[in-house]
């Protein structure tokens, strides 16, 4: 079988933060926690997590904006975390992000043409009228004229911002896209133009995308496949229809059902989960999730659950899924 | 019954670029004992006619015409030191982010006791249990510790917990939640609405529920109201609404969600943008956005009417089948 586009193995990212101000002693923060999983080429990998659960953390981590402390990170076919700064530095034409604030990514001294143009002229040489042709036809692509060009970002509404932000990503033909909220600032009928998009640019251009977003019904509409974190760690790992039809992981089962839907045949049992989750420097033992776990059984307060596939294609880390062995030896 | 209703409500604001219409002309009423949702996009009007209600507005914010009806006192007519006794003791205000609505300084004990004195003179042990009761109420683990908690100490969950306490303290008979949990995770989120539906069963509390979000307003709200453009474009009880929507804008918003079983599909559009509100709108303000626009649309503002006893639109497309 032909190599994922983007495969990562045991990825972990550990912050070290001092306990107080003038404090020796020095905490350490696991971040990411071993995360592994796989993107093939114009698939979607979408990621979802309630704050803290290390979502932007991995995003960084794979552009190595951050540099994680473990693990192995491999994109079309090279090892990233062995590459040089100006290696990565070149391998990032092939890889952007998009952030979820487009009027804080923006430099809002620069103009539209700037912007756009700005990778253009850290990584290629190319003539002024031939840079006005590219930034007009990526302009057209996210579907916004020629106007742009001229204006600055605080004349620009949310969407049209989210959509220079998109051309700027777009600018070096990269294979690969974070996306990390790109709609959660925007009002609904915003979002869905960004969400078509978003849909259309990957069709055209064959593009990957790692989705992140706390929006479960933004995140089935868009993914291939689902990726639930908590607590720095991939809970679980399936296809966005085996994900909806059947969550295996319980906190899965509890994020579905707090959704809110606006359907008023949608009368499901509600799963509220109490508490909040743990913080990182001081996580639970045993499993992240069984303090607030309705499920929770003994095994799940001492016992980390390693993740297990529970069919050919998905994996899970709860005790749940153990055959009746494993539970023997726990 | 209504305990409390919105006529005809005008607002302007006074900006460097002209005067913005913020409301032209809101109409709703809240029944009391019910959760009402105030939905709308960003500019829609909604925060401000929840500020309205308790008179607090910006300076260069102008009410211009309009009644707050609130136990038949208007509230936009009562002098300012009788408004102070309706603010937090009678009507109370929950913001979205309780970080910075809660005071850093002091315990929420404190802020608590401080209000439990303005309302309800007493014993200072008194204040206390009652604190302890109220915070309890509020469903925050180990209560009589959270007393000497300050708010920074609490999560983010938790501090909106603690607001809700705080503007439970006088005992309200109306609670103004703007956009309450935009600013949590779905968990706790799902957390807080069920408090607020419990708190409405138990004490018969009335609320009005600001938010963006439409799957919110259809799991907590009895009533919806959707603003667009500084006006009511469809009112009713929340399943008629979400059930039948039909306002083209409702319709729209609706359809614009991501839903169950539509992956990879595109997602229905409402074309253009949300008016500025420096223009004065001639006709519908929805006109220039709306499939179903009509001549008549671009000239004649269409009024709220009723459809059935538990449903109201704005809408030309509606007053023909009903006359017709």
């Amino acid at each position: 079988m032909a190599e994922p586009l983007l495969a990562v193995c045991d990825l972990s990212m550990t912050f070290l933060r001092r306990s107080s101000l003038f404090g020796r002693r020095e905490r350490r923060i696991h971040a990411l926690k071993e995360v592994s999983f796989a993107i093939e080429a114009g698939a979607t990998l979408g990621v979802v997590g309630e704050s803290g659960c290390g979502k932007s953390t991995l995003a960084r981590c794979l552009l190595r904006l951050l540099q994680p402390s473990g693990g192995n990170v491999r994109f079309a076919g090279v090892d990233l975390l062995s590459l040089s700064d100006e290696a990565m530095r070149r391998m990032r034409q092939r890889m952007q992000i998009v952030l979820q604030n487009p009027f804080s990514s923006l430099n809002p001294r620069l103009n539209g043409f700037d912007l756009i143009a700005e990778p253009l002229r850290t990584h290629l040489t190319m003539s002024r009228k031939g840079m006005v042709e590219k930034v007009a036809s990526l302009l057209a692509e996210v579907g916004l004229t020629s106007d742009f060009m001229g204006r600055h970002p605080h004349q620009l509404s949310g969407g049209q911002a989210q959509r220079i932000a998109l051309a700027r990503a777009l600018a070096l033909n990269p294979a690969f896209v974070i996306l990390d909220e790109p709609t959660s600032a925007l009002d609904v009928s915003v979002q869905a133009q960004i969400i078509n998009l978003l849909i259309r640019l990957q069709r055209q251009r064959g593009l990957a995308y790692l989705f992140i977003t706390h929006d479960l019904s933004v995140i089935q509409h868009i993914s291939d496949r689902i990726a639930v974190m908590y607590l720095g760690e991939i809970v679980e790992e399936a296809s966005s229809e085996q994900i909806f039809a059947e969550p295996q992981h319980p906190y899965t089962q509890a994020l579905l059902s707090s959704t809110p839907s606006p359907d008023p045949a949608s009368s499901r049992q509600r799963i509220i989960l109490p508490g909040t989750a743990p913080s990182a420097a001081n996580p639970p033992a045993g499993c992240a999730f069984h303090p607030r776990c309705a499920q929770v059984m003994e095994c799940c307060r001492t016992v980390y659950p390693a993740p297990r596939p529970t069919s050919a294609d998905r994996m899970v880390s709860c005790h749940l899924y153990e055959s009746a062995q494993e539970m023997e030896k726990n | 019954m209504a305990i409390l209703a919105v006529e005809n409500l005008h607002l302007r604001f006074s900006t460097p670029f002209g005067a913005v219409y913020a409301l032209r002309g809101i109409d709703f009423e809240l029944t009391k004992g019910e959760i009402l949702g105030l939905v709308g996009e960003t500019g829609c009007g909604k925060s401000v006619t929840g500020r309205s209600v308790l008179r607090l507005l910006d300076d260069s914010a102008r009410i211009t015409d309009g009644r707050i009806l609130f136990e038949d006192r208007d509230l936009l007519r009562l002098p300012e030191a009788a408004m102070r006794e309706i603010r937090g003791r009678r009507i109370a205000m929950i913001f979205q982010d309780p970080a910075t609505a809660l005071n850093p300084l002091f315990t929420i004990g404190q802020q608590i006791n401080d209000v439990l004195r303005a309302h309800i003179p007493g014993a200072a042990d008194a204040r206390r249990s009652r604190t302890i009761e109220l915070l309890a109420s509020v469903g925050l683990p180990d209560p009589a510790q959270m007393v000497e908690v300050y708010p920074h100490q609490l999560s983010g969950g938790q501090q909106q917990r603690a607001m809700i306490a705080l503007s439970l303290a006088a005992e309200p008979d109306v609670i103004i939640a703007d956009e309450p949990t935009t600013a949590l995770d779905v968990t706790i989120q799902a957390q807080i609405l069920d408090l607020l539906r419990t708190l409405q069963r138990k004490r018969a509390i009335s609320v009005i529920l600001i938010t963006h979000d439409l799957g919110v307003v259809a799991e907590t709200c009895q009533q919806v109201v959707v603003l667009y453009a500084g006006r009511v474009v469809e009112a009713g009880s929340a399943t008629a609404v979400f059930a039948n929507p039909q306002h083209p804008y409702t319709r729209g918003l609706l359809a614009a969600l991501p839903r169950p079983g539509s992956r990879g599909s595109e997602l229905k559009v409402i074309p253009g943008s949300v008016p500025s509100g420096l223009e004065r709108v001639k006709g519908c303000a929805f006109a220039p956005r709306c499939e179903h626009v009509m001549e008549r649309c671009r000239v004649n503002q269409p009024a709220l009417a009723s459809l059935t006893a538990a449903h109201q639109a704005a809408c030309f497309l509606h007053e023909a089948s009903v006359h017709g």
